[in-house]
C-alpha cells in the first residue's frame, strides 16, 4: 500500500511558484521540446547540462529533488534491466573487455552506453514529471485541448480527448484510494497478498480487481448522470471559466528552454 | 481502571500519513485507549478526526508511527504471524463493506475469510451457514445467489457475515448503518446487540450517529483532531452537551429533547438514552410538580 502512495509520477504538487503559474500550453510545448532534446543529446556532458537545467527548474518550482527521486522508485527495476541489457547485449559489444560471465562479455564501451541510456531514461521521467508536478490535471487538459484544436479539421476530437484525459487523471487518486480500501478490507478477512508464487499472487488479486471494476463502473454511471444533469453535451459552443492567456513569463520561459536546448545540443567541442 | 481485562490497548499512538512528503498529515497524536473485554465502545468525532485511522491499528492494517498497540496482551510488531493471529481475533468491518463483495455467490463470499484461515471444507460450510443466520439471512435462500443481485441492506449484511465467519473476539464496525434506510439501520443495530449478548463479543462502533451510539454503547470515546477529547460512560458523555457541541458534534435526539425541556423549566434528568426511558422521566417529572409548568405552557 505504501507503494501506491509513493507513486509520485503524474502527481500534482500545489505550490505558488513561477513555474506553476505558467500557461499550461507553454509547459506542454516546453516539455515536448525537452523530450526531443533528451533523445538528441549525444554525450554525457550534454546529459549533465540537461540534468542541471532540470534541477534549476525543480528548485524554481519549489519541488524537493528528493521527492522527484522517490518517484523513480517504481521504475528502478526497469532502469537496472535497461542497464544490464545494454551492457551485455548492446550494440557496442566490440571493445575493451571488462569482465566475462560465461559467453557474455561486458565491455567498457557497453558499460558507458548502458549508463548513458539509463541516464537518458531517468531524465525523460524527471522531465515529464516536472510537467505533472507543476500543472494541475484540469489545466493540463485545457492546455492539450487548445493545442489540439487546430487538428480538429482533420478529425481529431480535441475536446473529447481532453475530457477523457481530465476524467482519467481525476480518477487516478480515487481509484488508488479505492484499491487501498478494498485491499485492506480483504486483508482484514485474512487475504494474504504478499506471499506465495506468481500464480498464487495473481489469484490473490481477484478479490481486489472484481470489486474495483464494479466500483469503477458504478462511478462511471454516476459521473455520466451528474454530467448530463448539468447539461453537458460535448465541446460545441462550450465556454470556459478560466481563459488561457500567454503572458510575459511564458515568453521568457520559452526563450530559456530554447536557449537550454541549444546549449545541450551544441557539439561538445563548440560548447566549451 | 484495571487493564487486566484489556482486549485492545493503545499507548501514545501516533500516526502520520505520507511522512516526508508535501502531503504529510498527522492523523493521530498520542492516543491512549483501553478497550475491555465485553465492552461496547462508541468512537465518535467529525470527519477527519482520526476515527478510521485509529481502528485500522486494532488489527494491524496500519502500523503506528509512534507508540504501540496491544491486542490480547500481544504487542503488534508487524511480524507475519502476529498480524495473522490478530486479524483473526479482531474483525474489522469497513465503511460500505458491500463494496468488497467479489465472489459469484453469497456463500462463496462469506467463505473467503474462513478459507483464508485454512479450515477444512465442512468447518467452512458450517461457519458460513451460521454467520448468514446471525445476520438474519437464510443460507438456503441467499447462499446460491449472486451478492450483486441483493438489496443494499442485504449486501451489507452479507459483508458483515463475511467478517463474522472469522469468529473474531472483537468486532470493529466503521459506520455500519451509513446509507441504510431506517429499517435496515434498526436491523443492523439489533443484530449487533444480539451478537454481543450471545457471543460475548467486544464491539467497537465508529459512528457519526449519536443516536446509534446512545442506543448501543456503554462508553464513548470522542476524537478531535487526532486526540482523545473525551472518554466516558455514555450517560456522562452525553451529559456534556456543550463540550460535544464545541467540537462540532451533537447529542442524541433524546438528550436534545430533554435538554430543551429542562431549558424550558421542566426539571427532568437529561441522561436518558432511550425513548422509553425519556418518556418515563418526562411523565414522572410532570407528575412530581411539573404540572404547573405544563399548564402555564398551554
Amino acid at each position: 500500500m505504501e507503494l501506491l502512495r509513493s507513486l509520485t509520477i503524474g502527481q500534482y504538487v500545489p505550490r505558488a511558484s513561477p513555474v506553476h503559474r505558467l500557461d499550461p500550453r507553454t509547459k506542454v510545448l516546453a516539455t515536448t521540446a525537452l523530450l526531443v532534446v533528451v533523445f538528441l543529446a549525444r554525450d554525457f556532458a550534454a546529459l549533465g547540462l540537461f540534468a542541471l537545467f532540470l534541477v534549476v527548474c525543480l528548485l524554481l518550482a519549489q519541488i524537493p529533488v528528493e521527492f522527484v527521486l522517490r518517484g523513480l522508485r517504481p521504475i528502478w527495476f526497469l532502469l537496472v534491466l535497461t542497464l544490464l541489457l545494454q551492457v551485455f547485449f548492446g550494440a557496442a559489444s566490440e571493445g575493451t573487455a571488462l569482465w566475462r560471465l560465461g559467453p557474455l562479455v561486458a565491455t567498457r564501451e557497453g558499460l558507458m552506453q548502458g549508463l548513458f541510456v539509463t541516464a537518458r531514461l531517468v531524465l525523460l521521467v524527471v522531465a515529464t514529471s516536472l510537467l505533472t508536478f507543476t500543472t494541475s490535471p484540469v489545466e493540463l487538459a485545457d492546455g492539450m485541448e487548445r493545442l489540439l484544436r487546430p487538428f480538429r479539421r482533420v478529425g481529431v476530437p480535441a475536446h473529447e480527448l481532453a475530457m477523457m484525459m481530465t476524467i482519467a487523471l481525476r480518477f487516478i487518486p480515487t481509484l488508488v484510494e479505492e484499491t487501498e480500501k478494498i485491499m485492506k478490507a480483504q486483508m482484514a478477512r485474512g487475504a494474504d497478498l504478499d506471499t506465495g508464487g506468481l500464480l498464487r499472487r495473481a489469484r490473490a488479486l481477484v478479490p481486489i480487481l472484481v470489486p474495483l471494476f464494479v466500483s469503477a463502473f458504478r462511478r462511471a454511471d454516476e459521473l455520466a448522470l451528474a454530467m448530463e444533469a448539468r447539461c453537458y453535451r460535448g465541446g460545441e459552443g462550450r465556454t470556459r471559466m478560466k481563459q488561457l492567456r500567454f503572458r510575459g513569463p511564458d515568453a521568457f520561459a520559452a526563450a530559456v528552454v530554447l536557449l537550454a536546448s541549444f546549449m545541450v545540443l551544441l557539439p561538445g567541442r563548440v560548447r566549451w | 481502571m484495571s487493564t487486566g481485562d484489556a482486549v485492545v490497548a493503545c499507548q501514545g499512538l501516533t500516526h502520520v500519513y505520507l511522512r516526508g512528503t508535501p502531503f504529510e498529515a498527522v492523523a493521530l497524536e498520542g492516543v491512549d485507549l483501553v478497550i475491555r473485554r465485553g465492552e461496547c465502545v462508541g468512537v465518535v468525532g467529525r470527519t477527519g478526526s482520526g476515527k478510521s485511522t485509529l481502528v485500522q491499528h486494532f488489527n494491524g492494517l496500519l502500523r503506528p508511527t509512534e507508540g504501540s498497540v496491544w491486542v490480547d496482551g500481544v504487542r503488534l510488531d508487524g511480524r507475519g504471524e502476529t498480524v495473522r493471529e490478530v486479524r483473526r481475533r479482531v474483525g474489522l468491518v469497513f465503511q460500505y463493506p458491500e463494496h468488497q463483495l467479489f465472489e459469484e455467490t453469497v456463500f462463496q463470499d462469506v467463505a473467503f475469510g474462513p478459507r483464508n484461515l485454512g479450515l477444512d471444507p465442512e468447518e467452512v460450510e458450517e461457519r458460513v451457514r451460521e454467520s448468514l443466520r446471525w445476520v438474519g439471512l437464510d443460507p438456503e435462500r441467499f447462499g446460491p445467489r449472486s451478492p450483486l443481485s441483493l438489496s443494499g441492506g442485504e449486501m451489507r449484511r452479507v459483508a458483515i457475515a463475511g467478517v463474522l465467519a472469522m469468529r473474531p473476539k472483537v468486532l470493529v464496525l466503521d459506520e455500519p448503518t451509513a446509507g441504510l434506510d431506517p429499517r435496515g439501520r434498526r436491523e443492523i443495530l439489533e443484530h449487533i446487540r444480539r451478537w454481543r449478548r450471545e457471543q460475548h463479543l467486544t464491539v467497537v462502533l465508529v459512528s457519526h450517529s449519536m443516536d446509534d451510539v446512545a442506543r448501543l454503547c456503554d462508553r464513548v470515546v470522542v476524537l478531535h483532531r487526532g486526540r482523545v477529547f473525551l472518554d466516558a460512560p455514555v450517560r456522562e458523555a452525553f451529559a456534556q452537551a456543550d463540550r460535544l457541541r464545541g467540537v462540532g458534534l451533537d447529542v442524541p435526539r433524546v438528550t436534545d429533547v430533554l435538554l430543551r425541556l429542562r431549558a424550558g423549566g421542566l426539571p427532568v434528568r437529561t441522561d436518558c438514552l432511550t425513548v422509553e426511558e425519556a418518556c418515563e422521566e418526562i411523565v414522572s417529572a410532570l407528575q412530581a410538580g411539573g404540572s404547573a409548568w405544563s399548564s402555564s405552557e398551554a
